[in-house]
């Protein structure tokens, strides 16, 4: 059976500031209620695919978006990436990389991996408080997301 | 009468001789002083006097000044002493002609025992002076060459032998003349002397072959030979002339150069990894500021927005005006970056290559300017740009940034005039950009393309210090320079090419 619904939004953000900064977009934009935050990379893929210490779970989590940080202790956003888009029962979550990263390389690997869309974030607030609350809208509320349904 | 008749015929005899010595020789007779009492035909002829000049004179008229005033005395002592003199006297016609003579000076004597007078009998031997002297010459060029040249006859036998092989091989030219050759030849290569001298045989000659010959000592030689048949007057072949260079010292010197070479792409090799590795951390560190001086950056800015917006109550007017600035400041960083990693991107970056058509490129960054000159009274005259090769994102980025400067510090004049243009020095085309803007000290202008490097307070005009640095190294990177004039509130002109200044 697969979680779907519960959470909105995978937030995957090592950096303390950044993950404050854009729950407190979110929470004033009132975008979401449900909001995951996984701190590095083996907790975000513990926690889509229940293991670790989400194994109890013994599910597939399914968001309606993740953000990713590319830059992340443990697994690397790209590595998170490729584990996402590599697996029949996550591929189809849409993957924002939200990333301060500008770097060719970035770009092109995170696109041929099957990103979803690629946000350089801003360091202005208003721009990068524009862009989440951007982001928010359009992935949770204009698009609309595949019905999943994964085999256990 | 017997004894006149007898007289008769003895003169008689002697006209006869003397009319068969002129048709020979070359006669004058002098006075015991050398005055020329009597010259024949021949004499005449020979120096090109005529008997009128040459009677009365003495034989200085016809001194050629070769030889030495001691073989003029002695030929004098000798017969003054009343002996016979013979020899060979180079004399000097009256053109100006030397002539060699193989002479006999007879002294007749008087009763006293004293000359008479001299009778000098000559032959004509200019001929073979020359040909002698010709000779001489060779022989002193065969001497003087590095290489040996050897002569052979048929079998082998060395017949002639030049320093130049005395000093290649050990041997004199006495231990050698008379032997065979095969003392050179190392063994093993015995067949190469039977099979060249069958060739000389047949009259072909044996053109520069490299191969290995023994010297006295021992020691093998590289050496290059060439030989060639040598004939006698009849045409037949009776022998060989050998060039041998020795090539030890130029084998030498390219088993250098090769080892030379090998260790300058061995180092190039190296270099290139260090570069390589050089490279990729730069690649990383730039990846990491990218990354991680943006995100703290990101944080500055966001909470001092969110303690302006939500917690102004609890500061003054100060407060909130400091917290703003800090604000400014770290966006100001942020740019500062962004900057800074594109100068550092374009310098890594593989250049593509390909025909710009540089009015159309300016045309467009123009276009792309606009902003920039709306509201401003700005004039912009654009001359002929011929095309270039280049990296047209590059190319743009150098246009914009150049045209982006001279609308940016005519930004204070009533009337800006911004002039584009190229000039054509030799094959290479220079491109410029002429404002009339705020200019600079020229004593400042080695600090112009320089990174963060900035003549004008952001006050005044903003910016970071990296778009000349980045035109610079664009330029550069073509393989071309840039350069600058400026008159401190007058404007400035800003000149690049694009191929031709990698020397500098």
């Amino acid at each position: 059976m697969i979680d779907s619904g519960e959470i909105e939004i995978l937030l995957v953000e090592d950096n303390p500031t950044d993950l404050e900064l854009a729950l407190r977009v979110f929470k004033k934009h009132r975008i979401a209620n449900r909001i995951e935050v996984a701190r590095d990379g083996v907790e975000a893929l513990d926690f889509l695919f229940g293991e670790g210490a989400h194994a109890s779970r013994g599910t597939v989590v399914i968001p309606k978006v993740i953000l990713l940080d590319l830059k992340l202790p443990k697994v690397g956003g790209i590595e998170v990436l490729r584990r996402i888009k590599g697996d029949p029962r996550t591929r189809a979550i849409p993957i924002v990389v939200l990333t301060s990263s500008r770097e060719e390389k970035d770009l092109l690997e995170s696109y041929q991996l099957g990103v979803n869309s690629y946000i350089v974030k801003p360091v202005d607030f208003d721009q990068f408080s524009e862009c989440l609350r951007d982001i928010g809208m359009y992935w949770l509320l204009s698009n609309t997301p595949p019905k999943i349904h994964a085999p256990q | 009468m017997r004894s006149e008749a007898k007289l008769k015929g003895l003169l008689k005899e002697v006209i006869d001789l003397k009319a068969a010595l002129d048709e020979h020789a070359i006669v004058a007779i002098t006075d015991p002083q050398g005055k020329i009492t009597y010259v024949n035909d021949k004499f005449c002829a020979i120096s090109k006097y005529s008997r009128e000049e040459l009677l009365g004179q003495d034989h200085r008229l016809i001194n050629s000044g070769f030889h030495p005033a001691e073989f003029i005395r002695d030929l004098w002592t000798t017969i003054a002493g009343g002996k016979v003199w013979h020899g060979e006297i180079m004399n000097r016609a009256k053109d100006g002609s030397f002539y060699w003579v193989d002479t006999t000076i007879v002294p007749f004597l008087n009763e006293q025992g004293k000359p008479r007078q001299y009778v000098a009998i000559r032959a004509d031997i200019t001929e073979r002076k020359r040909a002698e002297e010709a000779v001489a010459r060779l022989a002193a060029i065969v001497e003087s060459s590095d290489d040996a040249i050897i002569g052979k006859d048929l079998q082998g036998i060395v017949t002639s032998w030049n320093a130049g092989a005395e000093k290649e091989f050990g041997y004199t030219a006495s231990e050698m003349i008379g032997h065979s050759i095969t003392r050179l030849i190392p063994p093993e290569r015995r067949d190469e002397e039977i099979k060249t001298l069958d060739q000389i045989r047949c009259g072909e000659s044996v053109g520069h072959f490299e191969t290995v010959r023994v010297g006295k000592d021992g020691k093998a030689l590289d050496v290059s030979v060439a030989i060639s048949a040598i004939r006698d007057r009849s045409g037949k072949i009776v022998g060989a002339s050998k060039v041998v260079r020795d090539m030890t010292e130029k084998r030498r010197a390219e088993e250098a150069l090769r080892q030379l070479n090998a260790n300058l792409e061995q180092r190039v090799v190296e270099r290139t990894i260090q570069l390589e590795a050089a490279n990729k951390d730069l690649e990383s560190f730039s990846y990491s500021v990218s990354h991680d001086l943006r995100a703290p950056l990101r944080a500055i800015s966001g909470f001092s927005r969110i303690v302006r917006e939500d917690h102004s109550a609890a500061l003054d007017a100060d407060g909130v005006r400091y917290l703003g600035l800090v604000e400014k400041s770290a966006l100001q960083m942020g740019q500062l970056i962004d900057d800074l990693l594109t100068f550092s991107r374009t310098g890594r970056q593989a250049l593509t290559v390909q025909t710009v058509n540089t009015a159309e490129l300016v045309s467009a960054c123009l276009t792309d300017l606009q902003e920039m000159r709306e509201h401003r009274h700005v004039t912009i005259t654009v001359g002929a740009l011929p095309d270039c090769e280049a990296d047209a994102s590059l190319l743009r980025q150098v246009w914009l940034n150049l045209l982006a400067n001279a609308l940016k510090y005519t930004r204070k004049r009533d009337q800006a005039v911004i002039t584009i243009g190229s000039q054509r020095e030799g094959d290479t085309d220079s491109y410029f950009v002429q404002d009339n803007g705020a200019g600079f000290e020229m004593k400042y202008a080695d600090k112009l393309f320089g990174v963060f490097q900035r003549l004008h307070l952001s006050d005044d005009y903003e910016g970071t210090g990296v778009g000349l640095a980045l035109v610079q190294r664009i330029v550069q990177r073509h393989g071309g320079r840039v350069w600058a004039e400026a008159n401190l509130n007058l404007g400035a002109t800003f000149h690049f090419t694009l191929t031709g200044g990698r020397d500098d």
